[in-house]
Formats: C-alpha cells, structure tokens, sequence
C-alpha cells in the first residue's frame, strides 16, 4: 500500500482555520498519497469537518494547501473540483426538491455538455439502488439512499482525492457496507480517498492510514497495520488534557 | 361593468404578481428581500417611453432596451447592495443598502425625468377596445414569464443551479456550482421580470417615477400572502389583489379601496404571518 | 508585571478623549449654538433651525425604535401627519371649535401615542421586512384619508396651521419654543438609553435569545417604545404645522418618512448624538445641494449606501474615539472566585430542577427519547454524547425553546415546560450559548448589565424622566455588574466595546451576565470550545466555586477532561437516550461510553 515517497497528492502545511472569531485547527501536517485510503477520526469538537471545509475552500485558511502540485490558496470548492479534489459534505445535504438525475446533472455543471450524460451513467453505476429511481424526487428516497446520491455527486466529476465527511452517520448497516463496498472500489481504481467516520472499527478496516485529530491538532499518525492502535487512540483522545500545558 | 373591474383588475393584478416574481427570484437567490423590485417596475415604464417616445426607437428596440435597463439594474444591486453585506452578520443591512439604492435610482429618475406622470406609448396599432391592449398586455407578460420559468426550472440546467442555490445555498457551492455567477444572473433575471411588469403594464400606469413606492407596496402584498419565494402563490395572490382593488374602487370609490386593501392585507398577515401558503420559521437557537 | 493584581493602567489619555468630556463636548457645543442662534444667525437660517428641532422631536423617539430596538419604521410619517393635522384642525376653529394650542398639541400627543401602538403592533408578529412594508402603506393610508376628508382636513386644499401664543408668535419665540421641546425630548431618550430599558431593546435587537434568557419581556418593552415615539412623532407633527403655517397632504411624502429613517441610521445605532447630527445634516442639506428636492434625497440615500458598505456604525461610530484606543495585546482573564459569595447570597430554599420523561421529536426524527435528569443546587452535572445525542436539545428543553410531546421539566412544584422562555430569568434559571449571543456595540460593563433587567424597580415612565428609582436601579445594577466582570475575571474590559473581545473573553462576559440573576441553577451550553487549555482551567475553577457558592451547574460539553475535572455527577446521552450516569470516575471505564465517545 503506497505511502510513496515521492510527493503526495495532497500535501496540508500549517494549515489553521476556524469560524469568525473561533479559531478551531491550530497547524496541521496532513499527506495523502494518490490511491491512499486514509482515515480521520477524533472526537466530537475535534475539527474534522473544519478541516475538510478548509481544504475545499469552503472556509478560509491560513498555512498552505497543495492538491496534484497546485497550490490551493484562494480556491474555493469549484477550483477544487476541477483540480481532482471532491468534498461530499456531512449530512446528505442533496437538493431534494429535484429528481436523483438532475441532483448528479447539477453535479456535472462544469464539464462539456456533451460528456455530462456518460458521466452520469458512470456515477449511478456505482450505486444501482438509486439507479432505478433516476426520475424520482430526492426526497422520495430514504436517508441511506440520499447519502449514496450525495456520494454519487461527487463520482461525478471524476476525483483524484474524493473527502467524504462521515457517511455512515445515520445509516443502517446494511447501507453502511454499501458505501464501503464503494470506497473499496474507488481505492482499486486508484482514486484516493480521505474518510471521516465515526465508526472506527469499519474505518481501519479499509484504510492504508489514520490521523486522529483532538482539539484541532494532529495527536496521532499511523498505519492501519500497526500493533496496539487501537490503545494508542483511546490514550491520544483521552490524555490530551492532561498532558497540555 | 362588471367585464370592466373583472378586466382591469386582473391586469393590474398581472403587473403586482410580476412584481412579486421579481421578489422572489431576488430573494431565492439571496435569502433576502430587496426594495428594489418596485423601482425596477417604474424604470420599465419610463424606459419604455424614453426609447419609444422621446427618442423615436421602434417599439421591438425599446422594448428589449427597457429589458436591458431592468437586468442592468438587477446586477447592479447584486453587486453594490446584496454581496457586500451578505457577509457581514448584520440581519437588518440588507434592508438599508436595498433602500438606499432603490431611492437613489427613484431619485436619479425624478431628477432626470420630472416628477410629472408621462405619456406611455401606444405599443401595437391596434384599435381600441373594451378589452384593449393595455389590459391584455400585462396578462400577456404575465403568462409569458409563468410559463418562460417553469421551462427554465425545469428544463434547463441553468434553472437547476437557480433552484439548487435557492434550496441549499451550503451544498450548492460545496458541489462546485458558481454561486456569485448564478446570483448575479439571478437578479439579472429579477431586472428583466420588474422592467417587463411596468413596460407592460405602461399603458395602464403611465411613465411615472411615483409609481416605484406604489409597486413596492402592492407587488410584495403577492409575496407575503403567496409564501415567500412562491411564485404560484404570488401569482394567484396577485390577480386576487388586482381584482380586490378594483371592485373596492369601484364600490367605495378611490381612498378607501386603498384603506380596504390595506386593512384586510394586515389582518391576513396577522392571521398568518408566513402568508397563506407559507412556511414558518426555524431553530432560532 | 502581573496584570492580575494591579490590573491594567491606562495609557495617559489626552483630556479630549477621556470618556467624560468625549461625551459632553458635542452635547455642549450644540446647546451654545442652540441657544445663541438668533444672535450670529439669519431669519432664514432660524427656519431652518426651527425645523430641525421639529424633525428631531421625531426623530428622538423614532430613534429608540429603530436605532434601539431595530425594528424597521419606515412608514412613520404617519404619525407626523396625524399629529399634525388633529393639532391644524383642532385650532383651526372650522370643523370643531378651536381649543387652545397647547391643549391640542395634548390631545395630538395621545393620538399619537394610540396610533403609535397600533402601527406597531404588527411588528410582534411579522418579520423584519414584512413590518417595514406595512408601516409604508399606513404612511400612504393616511396621507389618502387627509386628502379625502375634506370636510374635516380640507383635503387638497389644506387646513391653516396652528398659532402658539406669546412669547412664542414671533419667528425666533417660536424656534425656542421647538428647541425647548427639543431638548426635552433629548434629555428623556438620553435617559432611556442610559437606563435598563435601552439596553433591554439593544439586547432584544441584538440578541433576541439572551434578551429573553434574562427575562427580558418583548411585548411590552416594544409597546412602551411604540407609545413613545408616536407621540412624540405627533408632537413633532403639531409643531411642524405651525412652521408651514398651512398644510396640504403633499407635505407628508414618503420621501420624508424615509428621510426620518435614513437620518436614524446614518446617525448610527444605539446613540442618541450620532441621529441627532443625522438629523441636522437631513435638514441642512437641501440648502447646500443643489436647487431640486431630489438632489438632496438623491445625496442622503447615496451617503446611507456609503455607511452601510463601509461604515455601518455611522456617525456614532466615526466620533467614538474612546474605542479606538489599542486594547493590551496579552490580556488574560483571571478569574476570582472568592467574590461569587457575594453575587450567590441564598436567601431561600431552591428546590431541584428534574426533568421526568421527556420526550421530543421532530418530524420523524426522536431528538430526547424518555429522558430523566435531575441537577441538584451545589452540584455540577456534566451532559455529554456525541453529535446529535441531544445535548444542547436537552438544555433548550429546559429554557424553554422547546415544547416536549411528552414528559416535564418542573422545579419547585412549577412545571417549567408551561412557561415562556421568559419567566425561566424570574426562577433564577441562567443559561450561556453555544455561540457568545452579546450586544457587539455595547460595552462589556452593559452587556453585563443586561442581565440584571429584571431586577429593576422602576418604571419606563420613571426612568424617561429619570426619577429617584431610575438612578438607584442603574447604580445598583452597575455595582452588581461590575462585581460579576471582577468574579469572571474582565474587570479592566469593562467599558470596552464588546466586539473587540477576543471569543474567549466573551464566553466569560455571558457568564458574568449569567451571574447578574444570582443563579439558583446555571445552564452551560459547550462554555470551553474555542478557548486555551489554560483558559479551560479557570472556567473550571469558576464553575467549582459556583457549585460550592450553593447553584446547580449543568455543563453540556465536548471537552472530555473537563467534564471529568469538575463534575459530581455525569450523565451520557446517545441518541436522545441516557446510556449511563454516575461519577466521572464509573462513566470513564464504562465500556459502551467510551465506543460510543470515541466513536462520535
């Protein structure tokens, strides 16, 4: 499983960011790798989503970003994605009041009008369950079905590094496997993946590497594979307090 | 009579509900309510009988010139009085820079064009007519933009992204979609439907810089009886409006048909403060 | 040095701007040049003053309407034209014989204190928006009733203005006569403003959710605004129909009522010199821009665009050179503990506060499940879970936010789920929030004092004419703040604008603010995010000595050291659910909270 040693895809210096006033990630190091799975975990309050949002320009930043050797400062989600790096936000946020086709349509808004139907095609085909009701309403779909429309959106474009922010929240464990399964996929083909979720166990399953991220710093960095990971989370979540002076 | 208040309050219904739209493409693009929509229905007007009257251009070139006008004004307060301060935090700004601008231009125009009611031209040569152009004009448009939206909307990629901002602006830009572009031609769009309602509706109105405080008022009433951002419930509200105020004038004559529909908008909206097809407010907390 | 014993000194402050004299001074250059004007001015200049001093009479009360409690007046000419016209008609001696001036002037006060409440009323029901829209058409309404009733007000003909007797017949007796008026007029909002009422309305603007936390009573509050401003609107009216000499509903545009409103903003919010000074330059400038009417608006309008783009503070906030000073760069809050005896006096038993299987839902989604919880005074209880366990939804339950489908909250026999959120501040029930809710343009010291509203003694009449009970409130009030920004640790921020505090800061100023209703029980949503490890360490200090100073702290947090720092008690939520309580040490090795915290 490549940590390549050459230079990540996605390289994250000193990264701070917060809301207003609130500062929340305090200099982050984060490297992910082309065809890496790597996971994120921490405690509620952490930065998780902070830091996905800052990475895909959603919220502003200080430090420095680079995504495929282009430096990301100043871009927002839509320079993101067309460099390769998708962000499928918390909460299966899809529009509902359109059909599931439209919802990936709007998914393809920017690339050439010719390709947007194959790329389409190409995304439900990850997802047959929501396949069949391309011309539903999104909100006729179940939670679990709207997440993996939401994941679909971001197949869409193609991504060289997809983020997802906690995808199995809500869903049952039946439709959790279902996105994993897809997650496998993506990291055979090559794309990169960097996971936020809650559910550790599943998480470390699929993924080459983990970070674990507690009061907006990196306390933990390691390979899946590692002895004793799961001790040394527990103690990286717990102890932070403690040992901070 | 009665073929007269039913014809004539229907058109003017037509021009409020216009107005309404024009509201409410402002405000799902921005979550926020501008006070231009009135003036953009009195540059219309006076556009039209500026490029027609005053300078002679055919009918079709004024026409598209006041449609110009209307979109120009659209991005313009985008861009001076809804960008900036939708940043800030400041609930109540909107209001102000929306007002400040809708009376600059109201202004500029009074200075410009004199405070006097003008002409309007006649737009087709047609005979006159108990059900003359001046009344069927502004159905026309009405119909004309109803159905040109719902083609947008539901044909068009374009109408997706407007419906998407509109529903999540969040995940709108978070999936990539150019959200200050599609704002921008947002209000565009707002400034094209209000030039349309007082062109159209010109003949009915005149070319009158009075007229912006007039439509302000009446064209929200379809807006706060519809349900914000309804534009079937503008519709509907409008044409009632319209026909409400008529048959008042007809019945009460002049001031109190304005008192009428003022007491019976106020008690509705305090019936039902989210107008009648509305929906009520969220999580404050 | 160390700061938290001499605390900060002051820079040597040039005498123009020490806070005393940077107040004073405008306030007394405009009382000279008031009061002198006949003798260096014009005839046609003491016009133009006159009308000033009219305009601000409106304007004055206007002001704590829309400058203070932010509600959105457009259409307040309306009370401008009915003053004015029932004062014309009623000593214009046609339509009914004429009274005195003076007495008309009385009776159109009370018309517009009516009217006042009746234009206003629908703002407690509308949004924002929706009330600035129909006070329009109420301006419009009236303005079409005076041309249409002709028989009364002379429709488009007009009514001959009153005439007021000596000393005040003559040009300049008349302007005294309006400068008198001004004055007053000035003197009682400036009293309102510096009273619990003016902050009660900035913090009802501002925030809504902390204004009612302290028990601040919008309804009413408004009402008396409402009343306020419409007679003094109507006053202004009265005066205004004598300086026409005649009047024709033409005068009364809806130019002029916004004009009003504009001059309240560009004058800038929560002051009363700053719409004073807007007020002169609305009047002033006709005279200088060039002969059109519509140039003048054309330029106020352009000059409102300008301050809300790049200075939505006004003029209050171009001339507030006392906040403009550099603020200590390293400022740290040091807490001191041993003065919350003071501020916790028990005088009465205060019960416990249990919530009984609550249950809330919305839509499909069960957000408390069949909750018990009991916070006990002297303890603290910790609330913990991951994202979405209900929490902060726990705490809303019991300040009042939300109505549970089943289940109570009761303390002392009251059953709080069947009270507005109001009445929680009278049974000494405190809350902070997630995301500091403060009043940005006020003073740290003020803030603070917001949330010892209710403990006032005087009426809003009392204090507009600042009676005994007003001054005693607003000392004692300003003396029990001051003691809960020493307690928190910010006494030396007190008069800093509260915007210019670092986040931290101000979690500590909403706890201060908590503090003012000498809590019986304390509610505190998430307190520590956003602040340092150190910082952390003396919220918890405080939070102890709260407990120990007899309240019942219930801490909804993240922060896992914290919790199980400070708590007595801890009770975890998953899912709307309580999945286990007991001491921090029993919930630590529990094996289900610690997947179920780590894994959220």
């Amino acid at each position: 499983m490549p940590t390549s040693a050459a230079e990540p895809l996605l390289k994250v210096a000193g990264l701070s960011s917060g809301y207003g006033k609130i500062g929340v990630l305090h200099g982050i190091d984060l490297a992910i790798g082309a065809g890496e799975v790597v996971a994120l975990l921490g405690p509620n309050g952490a930065g998780k989503t902070t830091l996905l949002r800052a990475v895909s320009g959603l919220l502003p930043w200080s430090g420095s970003i680079h995504f495929g050797g282009q430096d990301l400062a100043g871009a927002g989600p839509r320079e993101a994605a067309k460099a390769g790096l998708v962000h499928v936000i918390e909460g299966h946020r899809i529009f509902t009041q359109q059909s599931v086709y439209d919802n990936l349509l709007l998914a393809a808004y920017d690339l050439p009008r010719g390709e947007r139907a194959a790329r389409v095609e190409e995304a439900l085909g990850y997802f047959p369950e929501i396949a069949e009701k391309r011309h539903e309403r999104a909100n006729q779909l179940s939670g679990g079905q709207q997440q993996m429309l939401a994941v679909a959106q971001g197949l869409v474009r193609r991504p060289k590094l997809l983020m997802l922010d906690e995808p199995s929240a809500g869903l049952s464990p039946v439709l959790v496997d279902r996105v994993f399964v897809v997650v496998r996929k993506l990291r055979e083909s090559g794309t990169a993946v960097l996971l936020v979720e809650q559910l550790i166990d599943k998480a470390l399953a699929l993924a080459d590497r983990v970070y674990a991220l507690a009061r907006g710093s990196i306390v933990l960095e390691a390979g899946t594979k590692e002895s004793d990971l799961h001790h040394r989370l527990e103690h990286a979540y717990f102890a932070t307090g403690s040992e901070q002076h | 009579m009665l073929f007269s208040i039913v014809v004539s309050g229907v058109a003017i219904g037509c021009v409020y509900a216009l107005i309404g739209i024009a509201y409410n493409v402002m405000f799902s693009a921005s979550r926020v309510f501008s006070f231009t929509a009135g003036t953009l229905g009195m540059a219309g007007g006076i556009l039209g009988a500026l490029f027609i009257l005053k300078l002679g251009l055919p009918v079709w070139a004024g026409f598209l010139l006041a449609l110009a006008g209307g979109a120009v004004l659209g991005v313009v307060t985008e861009i001076l009085a809804v960008r900036p301060v939708l940043k800030s935090l400041d609930q109540h700004l909107y209001v102000l820079s929306t007002l400040a601008l809708a009376l600059i231009v109201q202004q500029f125009a009074a200075i410009e064009w004199g405070t006097d009611a003008q002409p309007f031209p006649r737009l087709l040569n047609l005979e006159r007519s108990s059900f003359d152009q001046t009344f069927w004009l502004p159905m026309l448009a009405c119909a004309i933009t109803i159905v040109g939206l719902e083609m947008l909307y539901r044909r068009t990629l374009l109408g997706h992204a407007f419906l998407a901002i509109a529903e999540d602006n969040y995940a709108a830009r978070a999936l990539g979609l150019p959200e200050r572009n599609l704002r921008m031609a947002s209000f565009a769009l707002a400034g094209v439907i209000g030039a349309l309602s007082g062109f159209a509706g010109g003949q009915m109105l005149l070319a009158n810089f009075d007229i912006a405080t007039q439509l302000t008022f009446y064209g929200f009433v379809p807006v706060a009886l519809g349900g914000m951002g309804n534009n079937r419930g503008a519709v509907i509200a409008g044409l009632v409006l319209g026909l409400f105020q008529q048959a008042a004038n007809f019945l009460v004559g002049g001031v109190f048909s304005s008192v009428a529909v003022f007491v019976a908008f106020i008690l509705v909206l305090l019936a039902r403060p989210e107008g009648l097809a509305g929906v009520a407010l969220g999580r404050r907390v | 040095m160390d700061m938290s014993t001499t605390g900060i000194r002051p820079a040597r402050a040039s005498f123009l701007s020490s806070p005393a004299v940077s107040t004073a001074l405008p306030w007394l250059g405009l009382a000279i040049i008031g009061s002198t004007l006949p003798l260096w001015a014009g005839g046609y200049w003491g016009v133009i003053a006159t009308r000033a001093c009219i305009y601000w009479v409106l304007v004055a009360g206007l002001n704590l309407l829309v400058g203070f409690a932010g509600q959105l007046a457009i259409g307040w000419v309306a009370l401008l034209t009915l003053g004015a016209y029932i004062t014309a008609v009623l000593t214009a001696g046609q339509a009914v014989p004429a009274l005195d001036p003076y007495l008309a002037l009385a009776i159109s006060a009370v018309a517009g204190a009516v009217f006042g409440v009746v234009v206003g009323l629908p703002a407690l029901r509308l949004r924002t928006f929706y009330f600035a829209i129909t006070t329009l058409g109420f301006a419009t309404i009236v303005r079409q009733i005076a041309l249409a009733w002709s028989t009364v007000t002379g429709g488009g003909v007009g009514v001959a203005g009153p005439v007021f007797p000596e000393p005040f017949d003559s040009q300049w007796g008349f302007y005294y006569l309006c400068l008198i008026f001004a004055a007053i007029c000035t003197w009682m909002t400036i009293n309102i403003a510096g009273s619990r009422f003016g902050r009660a309305l900035t913090a009802i603007r501002d925030a809504e959710v902390a204004a009612e936390a302290s028990g601040i009573a919008k309804p009413r509050l408004l009402m008396a605004v409402f009343v306020f401003s419409g007679a003094t609107a109507a006053v202004a009216g009265g005066l205004f129909a004598s300086l026409q000499s005649y009047i024709t509903p033409d005068a009364f545009t809806t130019e002029l009522s916004v004009l009003f409103f504009i001059g309240v903003l560009i004058g800038g919010r929560g002051s009363i010199i700053g719409p004073l000074l807007g007020t002169i330059l609305l009047t002033v400038l006709p005279e200088f821009a060039a002969p059109l009417v519509a140039w003048s608006t054309f330029l106020y309008a352009v000059l409102l665009l300008a301050i809300v783009l790049t200075m939505p503070g006004g003029i209050a906030e171009l001339i507030d050179f006392k906040n403009r000073r550099p603020l200590q760069t390293n400022r740290a809050i040091v807490p001191r503990p041993e003065l919350l005896k003071r501020l916790l006096a028990e005088d009465q038993e205060p019960g416990t506060l249990t919530l009984e299987q609550v249950e809330l839902h919305f839509g499909g989604v069960r957000a408390i499940d069949g909750l018990d919880l009991t916070i006990v005074p002297g303890q603290v209880h910790g609330l913990i879970g991951p994202n979405g366990s209900g929490k902060t939804t726990t705490l809303n339950v019991i300040s009042g936010y939300y109505i549970p489908q089943n289940g109570r909250a009761v303390l002392r026999g009251a059953v709080l789920t069947q009270l507005a959120h109001h009445r929680r501040a009278h049974m000494r029930i405190a809350r902070t929030f997630q995301t500091p809710r403060i009043v940005g343009e006020a003073s740290v010291l003020e803030n603070v004092m917001i949330g010892g509203t209710i403990d006032g003694t005087g009426t809003f009449f009392e204090s507009l004419l600042a009676l005994p009970r007003h001054w005693k409130d607003e000392k004692k009030l300003r003396e029990t703040a001051t003691l809960a920004l020493s307690a928190v640790g910010l006494e030396q921020l007190a008069h800093v604008r509260a915007d210019r505090l670092q986040h931290s800061e101000l979690r500590f100023v909403e706890i201060a603010r908590a503090l003012m209703l000498r809590p019986a029980f304390l509610l505190l949503d998430e307190p520590a995010a956003g602040l340092s490890a150190d910082e952390i360490r003396r919220l918890g200090t405080l939070v102890v000595a709260m407990a120990k100073n007899g309240a019942g702290v219930l801490l909804v947090e993240h922060h896992a050291d914290l919790i199980f720092d400070i708590c007595d008690l801890v009770t975890v939520l998953n899912l709307g659910k309580k999945l286990a309580a007991g001491t921090p040490a029993e919930i630590r090795s529990h094996r289900e909270v610690v997947s179920a915290y780590l894994g959220g």
